[in-house]
């Protein structure tokens, strides 16, 4: 059985001094101390690194506001530790469950989950060992941050505002990717414009050589697919044609890249709160498509 | 009498979506691997064709015409025979719809009676709508109440065809030719219903046959046909790992009284009834269209919670999803074998 992790720069994280480097950025943090002075990662992660004497795969889940990253994410890592497919997932640490937690709680009483806060010190780092089974089985210790999409758009737009971000994606062993296919079946540009600019952000901080296609694994998740179910029948096919802006960049600048199509509610309502703002309400929830993009990130690892 | 309003360009008999070059999308078992069901030459007699289509209730509205003609009585005894095979009688009882979306406790419920009436044992298959597919049922316009029609050429299969959306050239697959019709939406679902003399259940009455709540001296209801503790040995949900549908004669353990199938998981079943709901303080929650109550969970229902008997959610009206088909019910007073015998 293989056991996969960081292919990239692995860190010495003995602690010296009294002082430990971060997991994500590198800068020697006290022991004692919650989070990275720095970037805000949480040090419980780090120290659950230390302990198991290897650094993990980073792979983070991009994406603009209200695509649908935590409930992906949150969705996805619940499924796991249920034992979907020939997949397992541990958690390492208490704070790693966070993320399912809050995410199945909602979704169960029929609510989506509330937009994750721009403030680095309150998203959720879910830290889990998967486990495959089967011929090829193998075993990856995971990083997976739950970022704020308005936080990936400032430092998209505004490199270094967010220094977390940048060094979370240098580490990434793979990303994800999640794009409104809604959104952009309904005639919208902008998950094409966004999902260009992520995607040439990627580009500038992943590629190792000029002129040489990034070798980092993007998978690319078209969410909200049930609004538009010519979204999994094809979902090159609607790619290449409602979001051909990235589907360009990717062709002329990944080495590996896949579109995928998921959703999480099979069915959707809408209501209005006391200040008259719309809210929706997923109806039941159906997963589809949620393990897919996740596999072919892990076998391209 | 058939309308034709219609006339759909026929579509490219080639075979040719292959897995390749598509990305990774998730489409429902059996539509990958694609094995037409063959043609069945329609019977010559009117009657023998009716049987043979599976219109069953057709026939016995009109056995006294029928049983006039050579073989008609002997067709008409065959007819009611069939029908008390493949229908359930659902007793008298009354259920509790919750009017919100959370069914926490102490959320306002309406109390309504269920006559009894009788319900399909099974949800109706791919083999049984291709009968209504193979009738030109999607161009008799008798089945489908007005506001659809300017829908119904949108109403095709993977190759353009007026057949559920994940057939292809109108034909199913005939490795899944007893699974449930899936991709219908709820105006084919109520067309092939009253094409067949029958017509969908409402709501209460799918609560009644799922939650078995009949009237008698002990007040019990069952959260699930087979009891109140979910059992996924019982039933085709996410937690089943079977991860498509299942025939429709599978699960027999998780069978309620009168044996009727599957009403919890393999697929949603529309109803007839309209989904309406509001949110605790009382506003309503609508969806982008108008929707209809869909019950019982599906092969990928996440939370057991979610494909309980009292538990009430909905579909737009023109949606064709992968996990939703229905089943068929009959008022008690067209049971002609009950009613005669």
């Amino acid at each position: 059985m293989a056991t996969m992790t960081t292919t990239r720069t692995p860190a010495n994280r003995s602690s010296t001094a009294g002082t430990i480097p971060c997991l994500i950025c590198e800068k020697p943090n006290p022991t004692d101390v919650l989070a990275c002075a720095n970037c805000g990662a949480p040090m419980a992660l780090i120290h659950e690194a230390v302990s198991q004497d290897r650094d993990p795969c980073i792979v983070t889940v991009v994406g603009d506001s209200n695509v649908g990253k935590t409930v992906y994410l949150g969705m996805l890592l619940d499924m796991l530790s249920k034992r979907a497919d020939d997949f397992e997932a541990v958690p390492k640490g208490a704070y790693s469950v966070n993320l399912q937690h809050t995410v199945i709680s909602y979704l169960a009483s029929r609510q989506f989950p509330p937009k994750t806060a721009m403030e680095v010190d309150e998203w959720h780092w879910a830290y889990y060992q998967v486990s495959r089974g089967g011929h090829d089985a193998a075993i990856y210790d995971l990083v997976m941050p739950d970022m704020a999409g308005e936080a990936l758009a400032a430092e998209v737009a505004t490199p270094k505002t967010f220094t977390v971000i940048r060094a979370l994606l240098e580490k990434s062993a793979g990303a994800v990717l999640l794009v409104d296919a809604a959104l952009a079946a309904a005639g919208s540009t902008h998950p094409d414009f966004f999902a260009l600019k992520l995607m040439s952000y990627l580009d500038g901080v992943l590629a190792t050589k000029r002129g040489e296609k990034m070798p980092t694994p993007v998978a690319i998740v078209l969410s909200k697919a049930d609004y538009c179910p010519e979204c999994f029948d094809d979902p090159r096919g609607f790619a290449r044609t409602n979001l051909n802006r990235l589907w360009n960049i990717c062709e002329t600048r990944f080495q590996h890249f896949e579109f995928f199509a998921t959703s999480v509610v099979g069915g959707l309502a809408y209501g209005s709160d006391e200040s008259e703002n719309v809210v929706p309400y997923p109806l039941h929830i159906a997963p589809r498509g949620i393990l897919e993009p996740f596999e072919w990130v892990l076998t391209k690892l | 009498m058939t309308f034709k309003l219609f006339s759909r360009k026929t579509a490219s008999r080639q075979n040719g979506r292959s897995g390749v070059g598509r990305g990774r999308g998730s489409l429902p078992p059996g539509v990958e691997d694609f094995e037409p069901a063959p043609l069945e030459a329609p019977e010559s007699d009117p009657l023998k064709r009716l049987f043979q289509q599976g219109r069953h209730n057709t026939i016995l509205r009109e056995r006294t015409k029928w049983a006039e003609q050579v073989d008609g009585k002997s067709i008409v005894e065959k007819t009611e025979t069939v029908l008390e095979q493949r229908m359930a009688m659902v007793p008298a009882g009354s259920v509790s719809i919750v009017q919100t979306l959370s069914s926490d406790p102490g959320q306002p419920e309406e109390e309504i009676d269920v006559a009894p009436f009788l319900l399909d044992i099974h949800a109706v298959t791919n083999a049984r709508f291709q009968h209504f597919v193979d009738a030109g049922g999607y161009d008799a316009l008798e089945f489908w109440p007005e506001e659809i029609w300017p829908h119904l050429i949108e109403l095709k299969d993977l190759t353009g065809q007026p057949a559920p959306r994940y057939w292809r050239h109108a034909r199913h697959n005939v490795a899944s030719a007893d699974h449930p019709v899936v991709g219908v939406s709820w105006y084919e679902a109520q067309a092939y219903a009253l094409w067949t003399g029958q017509r969908l259940p409402t709501e209460p009455e799918w609560q009644m046959a799922a939650s078995w709540h009949i009237k008698s001296s002990t007040d019990v209801l069952r959260r699930f046909p087979w009891g109140d503790a979910m059992d996924n040995t019982r039933c085709n949900i996410w937690s089943s790992r079977i991860r498509q549908t299942v025939g429709v004669d599978s699960y027999p353990k998780g069978a309620a009284p009168n044996h009727v199938l599957q009403l919890v998981g393999n697929v949603w079943e529309w109803t007839d009834s309209e989904y309406t709901v509001a949110d605790e303080s009382g506003r309503p929650i609508v969806g982008e269209m108008p929707m209809h109550v869909v019950r019982g969970g599906a092969f990928d229902t996440y939370f057991e919670s979610q494909a309980a008997s009292d538990f009430r959610t909905g579909q737009i009206a023109l949606a064709r999803s992968y996990n939703t088909g229905f089943r068929c019910a009959m008022d008690l007073r067209d049971a002609t074998w009950i009613n005669n015998g």
